[in-house]
Formats: C-alpha cells, sequence, structure tokens
C-alpha cells in the first residue's frame, strides 16, 4: 500500500517544552492506524502537527509524497486531511446543518456536496433527524456523530480522530467504533489517537507507543496486544507482585 | 522497553557517592539575596537632593517637582497594574479625590456655619471661627496620609462591585470611575466650586514657614515623596502581599486554589494604589495652589498608563524612570527641540518645520510610544523580571538525587499532621452531583478517604475525576451534595477557605505562576500560613523578618523532597523548566501550605518511567509521614504501587470502589476501560 | 407640551440615538466575538469616521445647513456620504488590526487592549492637531420636513435614520446568517481552534469583522453628524462608552444583543435626561454598565463566556 503520511524526525517545542522529539511515523492508504500513550505524551500535539496548528521545529511531515511545510491548513483540508477534534469541538450555536457546512468550508459548493451529506445521513441517520437543531443541544453521542459527519465533508482521504470514545457511554463507543471501520472500509485511512487502548487495538492495522514524546513502541496491532509493557501499562492488566 | 524492576531501582543508582554533600548542604545556599546595591541607591538620592542646588532655575526645578508627582502616579498604578495585572483605566479619579479632599478644605470652599461643635476642633487647630463661619485650617502634613486614607476608601467602594469581574470588563468600569468623577466633581460646585475650579488652594507651612510659589521646597516634598513610595512599593513587592498579587496576576484561579482571597487581596491593590494617588493629589493641588476638573480626565489616566508601560509595568524603578523621562520631555525637551526644528526650517526654508509645536503634540507623542513599546518592547525600559542564569552543563547533568530517601523527609515539620485523630474518614464526599449546562458530569459521587491513606481515582478521560476534585476543593460549586473534611462541613466554601482547612491540590494541566522562579511558586504556596499583612510589610518588623525567613526555608526543605531536582533552580522562571519539573513544582506548591490532605491531578502525567517510578517513591514516602493523599492516576502500575483503595469514575458515576485488586477483576470496570473485547471474552 | 407629548418626544429622539449605538456597539461585538478583546480604538475610530462623512458631504459642495436637497439629490448625496464613510472607516479599521493587532494576537493578557488604547490615542490626537479643538459644523442637506404625531414632533431625518439603520441591521444579519464567510465568523467566535481546524482563514475572518464593525461605526458617525449637527474630536468617548454599555446590556458577543441594546441605551439617555438632569446621563448609563456587569454579565441575550483551561 502506498504511503500517504509521513512524519520524518519531528520536533515540536511549546514555549521552551520540546514536545515531540524525533518522532517518526508512517501511515499507508486505507489503513487503521493508532497512537497510544499517557496524557501529556504528546498525543494531540501530533493531530496539530498534522493539522498545521502546531509547526514542527525540525523534521518534516510529508502527505502523498509532499512536504506540508508552509502548506495552510485550509490547503491540508483541500487536499485531504480532516479532523475528528477531542471532545467533539462542534460550533455550539449553530445548526447541525451549518456545523456540516463548516465541514465542507474548504471546497466549492457542488453537487458532490450534497452526495457527501446523503453519506453522512446513511452513516448517521440520527444527524438528519436533527439538522435544524443547535449543536450545542445534542447529546454527547449525537455531538460526536455530528463531529465525524462534519469531518466527512470535507471528503478527506485521511482522517484524523482525537479520542473519539472520550465521554461516550460503553454502548455507543462500541457504535462509534464500528462507524470508524465502516468509514475505513469506504476508503478512508484513519489515524486515530485513543486512550481506550483495547478498543482501538482491536480495530486498529497498526499501532504506535507514544512516551514523554518519544515513539517507544510500534508494530501491528495484533501483536501489541500480546506486548506485555502494553498489557500492562494500557490494557489494565495489573500484575500485583 | 525498560522493565518495572530496573527503572525502580534507577533513583537509587543515579544518586551517586560524589553528590550526597549536596543533600547535606544547606538549601539556603541556592537563594541569592536581592536587595538593591547600596552604590546606586547613594548616587540616585544624592543626585535628587543636590538638582536644585545645582540647577538654580526656578522652572526647571518646577517641572521636576511635577515630574515626581507623576512619578508618585506611576508608582501607585504600578501596584494595581503590574503587581496585582488588574488594568484601571481611571486612575486619574483616585488623584482628583485626593487633591479635591485638600482642596476643598484648604481653599476656604467649604465653610459651615460655626457651632459649638466645631469648638474642640478648634482646640485642635483644625479649624478657625471666622465670624459665623468655620475655616479649615488643617495643616497639608496632616491632609497628606487623611488623602490617602480618602482615596483608599474610594478604591475599596469602586473596587468591591467590580472585582469580580475579569480583566478586560475591569477596565472599561474603571475607564467609567474615571469619567464619572470630573463630571460629579463638575457638577457639585458648593465642594469643588464646579468647573471654574478651586481657586486659593492654602500652600502647605513648615514651622509656620510658608512654601509660597517657590518651587525649590515642593521639590523636596516630592523627592521626599517618591522615595516613600519606592520603599514602599520594593517592601511590599517582596512580601506575601506581593506574591498574593502577583499569584494573581499570573493565575486567578491557581491563586485562589492556594489559599490567596481573591477580593482581599484585589481591594488591598486597588486601596492601596489609591492611597498613593491620594496622597500625590494632595501633594499636586498644594503645589498648583488650584484644581480643576480637566486636570484629571481621561487623558492624565492615560499618560501614566504610558509611564508605567515604557518604564516597564512591574518594575518600581522602571516606572519611575519612565515618568520622569516622558514629563522631562514634555517640559523641556519637547521646547527646546521644536525651537531646533524652526530654526532648521528657516535653514532649509521648510515652511512647516518653522511652525511645528512638538509640546502640543505630546498627547500624540504618547500614544505613538504606547503602541511602540506594546509592539516592540513589552518589558520596558527596565524590565521587572530578572533574566534567568541557566544552569551549566555539569550542574544539569549532576543533580540527578533522588529525593526518595527518607533522610530529607526528616525535617518537613507538620506534614499532614491531624488536630484530633478520629475514627471519622478525613474526607467524606456525599452524594456529589455537577452540571455544566444540560451535561451531568457527577452523579451522586460517593467517595471516604480514611485518614492517612492514599486513594486513587480512575476512570476514562472525561469521566468526571477533575470535576470531583474541583467541586470538592471549590473550584466549582457543587449543583448537590455535601464535603466534609476532618470533622467539618466544607461544603461550598471558596477555594481559598479549603485550602487554609488544610487540603491543597494539583491541576491536571499545571497552573504554575509562569512569569515567578520556583521558590516563588512554592512561597506562594505557604501564602496561608503566613500572615503579615500590608503593614506588616511596610514596617518589616523582626517577627515579619523571622516569618519571612522561616517560610523560605520551609520551603527551600519541601524542595529539598525532589532531592536535587529543583533545588538548583529555585531561582528559575518556572516556564524555563521541563514538564517533570513542573509537575513537581506544582506538588511541593502543594506541600509548602502544610496540608493535611493532598489532591493530586496525575501527577506522573508526562513523565517516563524512570521518573514516574522516582516520583511514585516520593509521594509514598510523603504518605508514610501521615499525609493523606487522594490521586487522580491514569498509569495503573502507579495506582497499585500506592493506593489502599481504588475509586472508578464513568460518566460521573461511581462505577466501582475497594481494594486496586478488587477492583481489577470487577466487571463493569472491565466495560468501561477495556471495551468491547474484553466483556465479550 | 403636554407630559405625554415630551415623553413621546423623548422615545423618537431615543430610537435614533439606539440606532446609532447599536450600529456603534456591533463593532465592539463583533470584534469581542471572536478575540475576546475590547476594542478601545472603536471608539475614536467612529469620531474619525465622523469627520470622514464630514469631508464627503463637503466634497459634494454641501457644507453647514444652507444647502436643502431633495429628491434623488437627497438621497445620492447621503448614498454617496455613506458608502464613502463607511468604505473609508472599515479600512482604518482593517489597517488598525493588521498593523497594530494581529502582532499582539499570541500575547496573553491585556498587552492587546493597551494596544487599542494606544492606537485610539493616536486617532484622537490626529484629528485634534489636524483639525484643531473647535467643534465644526457638520452639513445638513436634509429638509426641514416634519409630521406632527401626538404632540411630539417627528422629522425627516429621524425617519431616515431609522430606515438606514434598520437596512444595516438587517444586512448584517443576513451576511452572518447566510454568506459563507458569515457562519464562518460565527464558528470562528464559536471555536476558533476548532474553526481554523476546519480549514477556515481565521486572519481573514477577524479582519472581516474589524472591517465591518468600522463600517458600521462610519455609519454610525454619519447619523450622528446629521443628528447634531456638529462634530468635534471628542465624540468618541462618550458615545463609545454608551455603545459598549449598549453591547455588554444586550450581551457582548450577541449581535441581536447589541441591536436591542443599542436601543435601550438610546431610550434611556432621552428618557433619562427628561426624567432626572442631562448632566447626569453620563452617571445613569455608566451606573446600568456596571450593574449589568456585575449582575447580569452575560446581559440580555449574551452567553456565559466559554471556560478555557
Amino acid at each position: 500500500m502506498p504511503e500517504l503520511l509521513s512524519f520524518r524526525a519531528v520536533d515540536t517545542y511549546y514555549g521552551d517544552l520540546h514536545v515531540l522529539k524525533a518522532v517518526d511515523y508512517r501511515i499507508d492508504s486505507g489503513e487503521i492506524v493508532c497512537l497510544l500513550g499517557g496524557n501529556a505524551s504528546g498525543k494531540s500535539t501530533t493531530m496539530k502537527a498534522i493539522m498545521g496548528v502546531v509547526v514542527p521545529a525540525r523534521g518534516d511531515i510529508l502527505f502523498e509524497g509532499s512536504s506540508l511545510a508552509g502548506v495552510s491548513i485550509a490547503e491540508r483540508v483541500r487536499r485531504g486531511i480532516a479532523p475528528v477534534l477531542e471532545a467533539r469541538r462542534l460550533f455550539p450555536r449553530m445548526t447541525v446543518y451549518e456545523n456540516l457546512e463548516m465541514g465542507a468550508y474548504t471546497r466549492v459548493r457542488g453537487p458532490d456536496f450534497d452526495e457527501d451529506m446523503e453519506r453522512v445521513f446513511t452513516l448517521f441517520p440520527r444527524v438528519q433527524e436533527r439538522l435544524k437543531q443547535l449543536a450545542g443541544t445534542l447529546s454527547g453521542g449525537e455531538q460526536q456523530m455530528v463531529a465525524i459527519g462534519r469531518a466527512l465533508m470535507a471528503r478527506p482521504k485521511l482522517l484524523c480522530m482525537d479520542e473519539p470514545s472520550m465521554g461516550l457511554s460503553p454502548a455507543f463507543v462500541e457504535q462509534v467504533f464500528d462507524i470508524i471501520q465502516t468509514i475505513n472500509r469506504q476508503g478512508t485511512t484513519i489515524f486515530m489517537v485513543e486512550q481506550n487502548a483495547n478498543m482501538a487495538l482491536s480495530i486498529a492495522h497498526r499501532a504506535y507507543v507514544l512516551q514523554t514524546g518519544q515513539v517507544v513502541l510500534n508494530g501491528p496491532a495484533a501483536e501489541l496486544r500480546q506486548n506485555p509493557m502494553i498489557r500492562e501499562a494500557y490494557l489494565g492488566e495489573m500484575n500485583v507482585s | 522497553m525498560p522493565n518495572p524492576e530496573t527503572a525502580e531501582d534507577q533513583p537509587r543508582q543515579m544518586m551517586g557517592a560524589p553528590y550526597t554533600w549536596m543533600l547535606r548542604a544547606s538549601p539556603l545556599q541556592w537563594v541569592r539575596p536581592y536587595w538593591h546595591k547600596p552604590l546606586g541607591l547613594t548616587t540616585i538620592t544624592a543626585g535628587a537632593l543636590l538638582f536644585p542646588i545645582i540647577s538654580r532655575n526656578d522652572a526647571n526645578i518646577d517641572s521636576a517637582a511635577n515630574a515626581l508627582a507623576f512619578a508618585a502616579l506611576a508608582l501607585g498604578l504600578n501596584i494595581v497594574v503590574g503587581f496585582a495585572g488588574l488594568l484601571d483605566l481611571g486612575y486619574a479619579a483616585f488623584f482628583a479625590i485626593g487633591a479635591y479632599t485638600y482642596g476643598a478644605f484648604a481653599s476656604f470652599q467649604i465653610e459651615p456655619a460655626w457651632s459649638p461643635f466645631w469648638q474642640p476642633f478648634e482646640w485642635l487647630g483644625l479649624v478657625a471661627h471666622m465670624g459665623d463661619v468655620v475655616h479649615f485650617t488643617v495643616s497639608f502634613w496632616l491632609m497628606l496620609p487623611f488623602s490617602a486614607a480618602v482615596a483608599a476608601l474610594f478604591g475599596v467602594l469602586f473596587g468591591a462591585p467590580t472585582l469580580r469581574l475579569k480583566g478586560d470588563y475591569l477596565a472599561i468600569v474603571t475607564l467609567g470611575f474615571g469619567e464619572i468623577v470630573p463630571i460629579v466633581a463638575r457638577n457639585t460646585p458648593s465642594v469643588t466650586n464646579g468647573a471654574m475650579g478651586l481657586n486659593g488652594v492654602a500652600a502647605p507651612q513648615l514651622f509656620g514657614w510658608s512654601f509660597g510659589v517657590n518651587a525649590t521646597p515642593y521639590y523636596y516634598v516630592g523627592v521626599a515623596l517618591v522615595a516613600l513610595l519606592i520603599f514602599c512599593s520594593t517592601r511590599l513587592k517582596s512580601s506575601r502581599v506581593g506574591r498574593a498579587w502577583m499569584a494573581i496576576r499570573e493565575d486567578e484561579i491557581a491563586a485562589a486554589a492556594m489559599g490567596i482571597n481573591r477580593v482581599k487581596f484585589k481591594l488591598l491593590a486597588f486601596a492601596m494604589g489609591a492611597a498613593f494617588a491620594g496622597a500625590t493629589g494632595t501633594y499636586f493641588v498644594a503645589k498648583l495652589q488650584t484644581a480643576t476638573p480637566e486636570m484629571f480626565m481621561f487623558p492624565v489616566s492615560v499618560m501614566i498608563l504610558v509611564m508605567i508601560v515604557f518604564g516597564g509595568i512591574g518594575s518600581v524603578w522602571g516606572v519611575v524612570l519612565g515618568a520622569l523621562i516622558l514629563q522631562i520631555l514634555q517640559s523641556w525637551f519637547l521646547e527646546d527641540l521644536s525651537q531646533w526644528l524652526h530654526v532648521l526650517g528657516r535653514l532649509v526654508h521648510v515652511d512647516w518645520l518653522q511652525r511645528v509645536e512638538l509640546s502640543s503634540s505630546i498627547e500624540m507623542i504618547f500614544g505613538v510610544i504606547l503602541v511602540t513599546m506594546m509592539l516592540y518592547r513589552r518589558q520596558g525600559l527596565i524590565p521587572a523580571t530578572r533574566p534567568v542564569q541557566a544552569l551549566s552543563m555539569t550542574e544539569q547533568t549532576a543533580h540527578v538525587g533522588s529525593g526518595g530517601s527518607s533522610h530529607n523527609f526528616d525535617r518537613l515539620r507538620g506534614l499532614g499532621t491531624l488536630d484530633r485523630e478520629a475514627d471519622e474518614p478525613l474526607l467524606a464526599v456525599a452524594d456529589m452531583t455537577v452540571r455544566f449546562g444540560g451535561l451531568v458530569a457527577l452523579r451522586s459521587v460517593e467517595l471516604t478517604v480514611p485518614s492517612h491513606s492514599v486513594v486513587a481515582v480512575i476512570g476514562p478521560n472525561g469521566s468526571g475525576k477533575s470535576t470531583l476534585f474541583n467541586a470538592v476543593t471549590g473550584l466549582v460549586t457543587p449543583d448537590a451534595g455535601q464535603v466534609r473534611f476532618a470533622g467539618e462541613s466544607i461544603t461550598r466554601l471558596p477555594p481559598h477557605r479549603v485550602l487554609d482547612r488544610g487540603m491543597a491540590r494539583t491541576f491536571q494541566n499545571l497552573r504554575l505562576f509562569p512569569g515567578l522562579t520556583v521558590l516563588e511558586n512554592v512561597m506562594i504556596g505557604r501564602h496561608a500560613r503566613l500572615s503579615t499583612g500590608a503593614f506588616g510589610a511596610l514596617l518589616r518588623l523582626p517577627g515579619t523578618k523571622r516569618e519571612e525567613e522561616a517560610a523560605r526555608e520551609h520551603c527551600l526543605e519541601i524542595l529539598s523532597v525532589f532531592g536535587n531536582r529543583l533545588l538548583p533552580r529555585v531561582d528559575h522562571v518556572v516556564s524555563s523548566l521541563s514538564y517533570a519539573n513542573r509537575r513537581r513544582v506544582e506538588i511541593a506548591r502543594a506541600l509548602a501550605s502544610s496540608p493535611k490532605l493532598l489532591l493530586l491531578d496525575e501527577p506522573t502525567a508526562g513523565m517516563n518511567p524512570a521518573e514516574t517510578q522516582e516520583l511514585a517513591d516520593q509521594i509514598k514516602g510523603l504518605n508514610q509521614l501521615g499525609l493523606t493523599i487522594v490521586l487522580i492516576e491514569h498509569k495503573l502500575d502507579v495506582v497499585v504501587r500506592l493506593a489502599s483503595k481504588v475509586i472508578v469514575l464513568d460518566h460521573g458515576e461511581k462505577i466501582a470502589e475497594g481494594t486496586p485488586d478488587a477492583v481489577r477483576r470487577d466487571e463493569e470496570v472491565m466495560r468501561a476501560y477495556l471495551g468491547r473485547s474484553v466483556a465479550v471474552a | 407640551m403636554t407630559t405625554g407629548a415630551l415623553y413621546l418626544q423623548q422615545i423618537i429622539n431615543g430610537l435614533s440615538l439606539g440606532a446609532m449605538y447599536a450600529l456603534l456597539a456591533l463593532g465592539f461585538t463583533l470584534v469581542y466575538g471572536i478575540l475576546e478583546l475590547i476594542n478601545f480604538a472603536h471608539f475614536n475610530v467612529f469620531m474619525v469616521s465622523s469627520f470622514i462623512a464630514m469631508w464627503a458631504l463637503e466634497l459634494l459642495g454641501l457644507s453647514g445647513q444652507g444647502v436643502v436637497l431633495t429628491g434623488f439629490a437627497l438621497v445620492g448625496a447621503l448614498a454617496f456620504a455613506f458608502v464613502v464613510t463607511m468604505v473609508v472607516a472599515g479600512c482604518l479599521g482593517v489597517a488598525i488590526e493588521r498593523l497594530a493587532l494581529r502582532p499582539m494576537r499570541a500575547v496573553r493578557g491585556t498587552a492587546a487592549m493597551i494596544t487599542t488604547i494606544g492606537v485610539s490615542y493616536i486617532l484622537f490626537n490626529a484629528i485634534l492637531l489636524t483639525v484643531g479643538a473647535e467643534s465644526k459644523n457638520f452639513p445638513n442637506p436634509m429638509p426641514s420636513v416634519s409630521w406632527e404625531i401626538g404632540g411630539a414632533t417627528l422629522r425627516l431625518r429621524e425617519v431616515l435614520i431609522w430606515c438606514v439603520a434598520l437596512v444595516l441591521m438587517a444586512g448584517l444579519h443576513l451576511f452572518v446568517n447566510r454568506t459563507r464567510l458569515g457562519k464562518a465568523m460565527r464558528a470562528t467566535a464559536q471555536d476558533a481552534e476548532a474553526a481554523r481546524m476546519m480549514g477556515i482563514d481565521v486572519d481573514r475572518v477577524i479582519i472581516t469583522a474589524f472591517f465591518l464593525g468600522s463600517a458600521l461605526a462610519g455609519a454610525a458617525a454619519l447619523i450622528f453628524g446629521l443628528y447634531y449637527n456638529y462634530t468635534s474630536f471628542i465624540i468618541g468617548y462618550s458615545a463609545g462608552l454608551r455603545a459598549f454599555t449598549a453591547a455588554v446590556l444586550g450581551g457582548i458577543g450577541s449581535v441581536t444583543g447589541a441591536m436591542i441594546g443599542g436601543v435601550i441605551i438610546g431610550l434611556v439617555e432621552a428618557l433619562g435626561g427628561q426624567v432626572f438632569a442631562v448632566r447626569w446621563t453620563d452617571v445613569i448609563i455608566f451606573s446600568i454598565l456596571v450593574l449589568v456587569l456585575v449582575f447580569a454579565p452575560t446581559g440580555l441575550l449574551g452567553r456565559a463566556a466559554p471556560t478555557k483551561s
């Protein structure tokens, strides 16, 4: 499979803080790759670096083989990278429809806009029912559907999801992960930061483990699930010695 | 991957023999004294005292005396804006209040009818019986502190309703006050003689000799006033009061969580700033012998603001310099410069150059200075923050000593000790419910924490763990529920009172005071256990000095909990520290308040396994000293190592409670934490 | 005049003032909604605009109260003045944003606000130094047509002021709710970071907010001139403070709130001057500001400020 996104020895800083330290990732077309790590390990910074909100101090990020250095956020979205932000981050006082419109902000409004809208409605029938409602009045689960729908409106090649399961009920988490798999099968590559490691590893093809800004482990998801360190640190199998 | 066993050994290995002397040496060795260099002070004093003798030009001395008045105002505004971070755009209002307080009494503007009521005042020499009316004859020297007090009172009156406001709203409200006071002055002619202004304000007298219109005595009074205010400013700045102000400026929420009564200290800053302006107003009106509403309009407030921005917001000597430079520019230099331009204009035959009057465009120049400084040099001429000396390479690499050994803890006094040991749990949270809009963040959560235990709160991100901490410590007002701590209800107490009772916390996203040093941060943590107020700070009696010394020593001892990770960096601004060190500083800051209960919100987030292990050891050590700890933690190995009880939150509800072992076998926990695959398997 | 007629007259006056304050308040609210910045420069953008409006009318040969136009000439002259004033004022706002405020965007605390004070001060003195301190006679080409309603006088210029204000506010409402850029503006105000991640050019949104806000201040300035028949370097402060109070009263950040707040403040000023003495009007309005801020900081239609961790 061709490489879609890669980090080449990326360093980022936040003020004096060295956040990402010579990080390498490679995500191929069609994959679901998940990024594991504790809070403050640099996961969200990774997402921000992909979108261009955080600019690497050193190293390069490549998308479809060309560098993203100096590429505006809008251009990144246009090239096919769309984010599902941590904690949904919908526009609370805009309607669901307007939120979806904002997802397609960088595109010229044409017939494919309606096509994509239909695709979102097929994936999330509930969203269609709530189109006129203000996004802030939806339940957490419904908001997550709109957030994913909003990202899909950009017709992305790569969907970057920051903690899609956060704050959702267990039943709903399963539903979201099913939908992520469906989206992936329809041809969208997925790069996902997730706390719920077990869940994430169960649908991912590969995974990276990030610790204090460094990749300490990576490999096929199935292998990582058997790794004792992962089992202890992220899968909650506490070895009380 | 380092396996856990070697990770546990790591700190001990790293604390090699060559560095043990570091632990034995007094922690005080790291602190440099920071008083001003006596030589500079002597030169400045001598220059200020000799100026009139050297100059001999009455107009120049008069300008210098005016400049001193503005230096005094700048010092006052610097307390409000620079120290406490409250943007006051109507500062001239307090200047006006001080001016009218003296002016109205000293100009026979107010002449109440004589009655026996005034008799005792006549005996005291404060009033005189003139025909059927009373003439006030209160001495200038008595009015100086009196006006300061009146202005301070107005500072409190204006401040009280508005200090809850966010910074930018506060600015506009103070702007309004600044507009209102001259309007009131104009519309209450009985006291202020309205738009005409007061006339014939009496000149000060000293031992029967009137200052009259001679500039020199006013100049010396101005020098004394500015010297006094510099003295007050520097003393306040380096005291408990100054630290509280800076904490509020840097992070209000964290300041409250560290025991600082925000309302009280903001009001104190307002009152103190107003008092400076009040005294200066009296000085100024006595010197000019008149007062009109126009003297105190918005442009004056802006001018003072420009002076402190120019000199360096928060820097005592900076704002004095800024004020003097801008005033002297206005009164001397611009005249000369205009003359030179006229000459130049004649020489090169450029018409407009011959007509330039720079002194009339002084306000324009102020505007340009303000914008230029904000864009290119926000720290001003003399920055308030001291530059940080970087650690040498050896220092950086050498001090990786561990604090884990009990050796360091011997010196920690009063940590976790309880006034009385009771059967009751130290902390009991009952039926806690918190809603944010429609979202239920916590639903009827119960939590008990036995004395001297470590309780861990776990759960996925967004499950309400931090909200629980916020609700317990008073940062969030719960919609329902009770909190009992050490036998008393603390439900709905404001955060600073909660800390005062003995509950200190850290924050998940770190809320240090970013512009302050490590030691300053930790000293602010000690705030609630110290008692120095504004007067104590100004007088700095031996008791106050002892308190400061003891607090400093105490804080350094607490920093030594982390071995030599922080001790070499006590004078470093915390924003220059590594993530792990910031976490340590936050814990040290909480410990400095001598808490009975410590709430740690993800203390090991962002730490590598070795650092995590080291911190876990240190937390364990603190607990062994008797400190009760509640900790939010994602790293389950840490939880297992430290906690005797685990609470599991999911979607704001407690889904399990028990020993770490029991909890990990709980099916619901597995579902919440581990999701489908395990639950199904 | 009977008391009833007096009050009716003051309501008519108040609505005109209210229209002006509402337009001015929109500038505060648009910028605050996005940047959470109180733009003190707005006070004097308004003041400068009143001179631009005056010069625009003088360009047409209209000066003082001497020339009266009717029909198409009147409509054309006013349309010209409104367009020129609004465009120039808008550009002034954009220039302020680009030169002075954009570099301050990443700086936390009150630094950006202090900068707007400096900019405001520069504008204030620029007019003072070039035009002088004496107030200027503002051209008024409108015929003195008026109607009697219940004993009160309704003049043509009041009707015109109301119409202009209504058209502008309706236009803004449509822009914000119907256009792509307008929606992007709302999105940015609600969650700037999320908006950036959607590919919205936040810089462009901010520039648009400054342009629109300043252009509306331009319209308000022309209305001020037509209403009071004078202008001076000093008019920015009291009008600005009232408009800011209107924005806060309506709920800062809320476009509809600014409109409603503006009308209320206009009525309060007119009726307050009737009930108390005019010289206390500032005190009354300022008290409203403090009371709203302290007891109902979200205003009539506002929302609680989003908590940012």
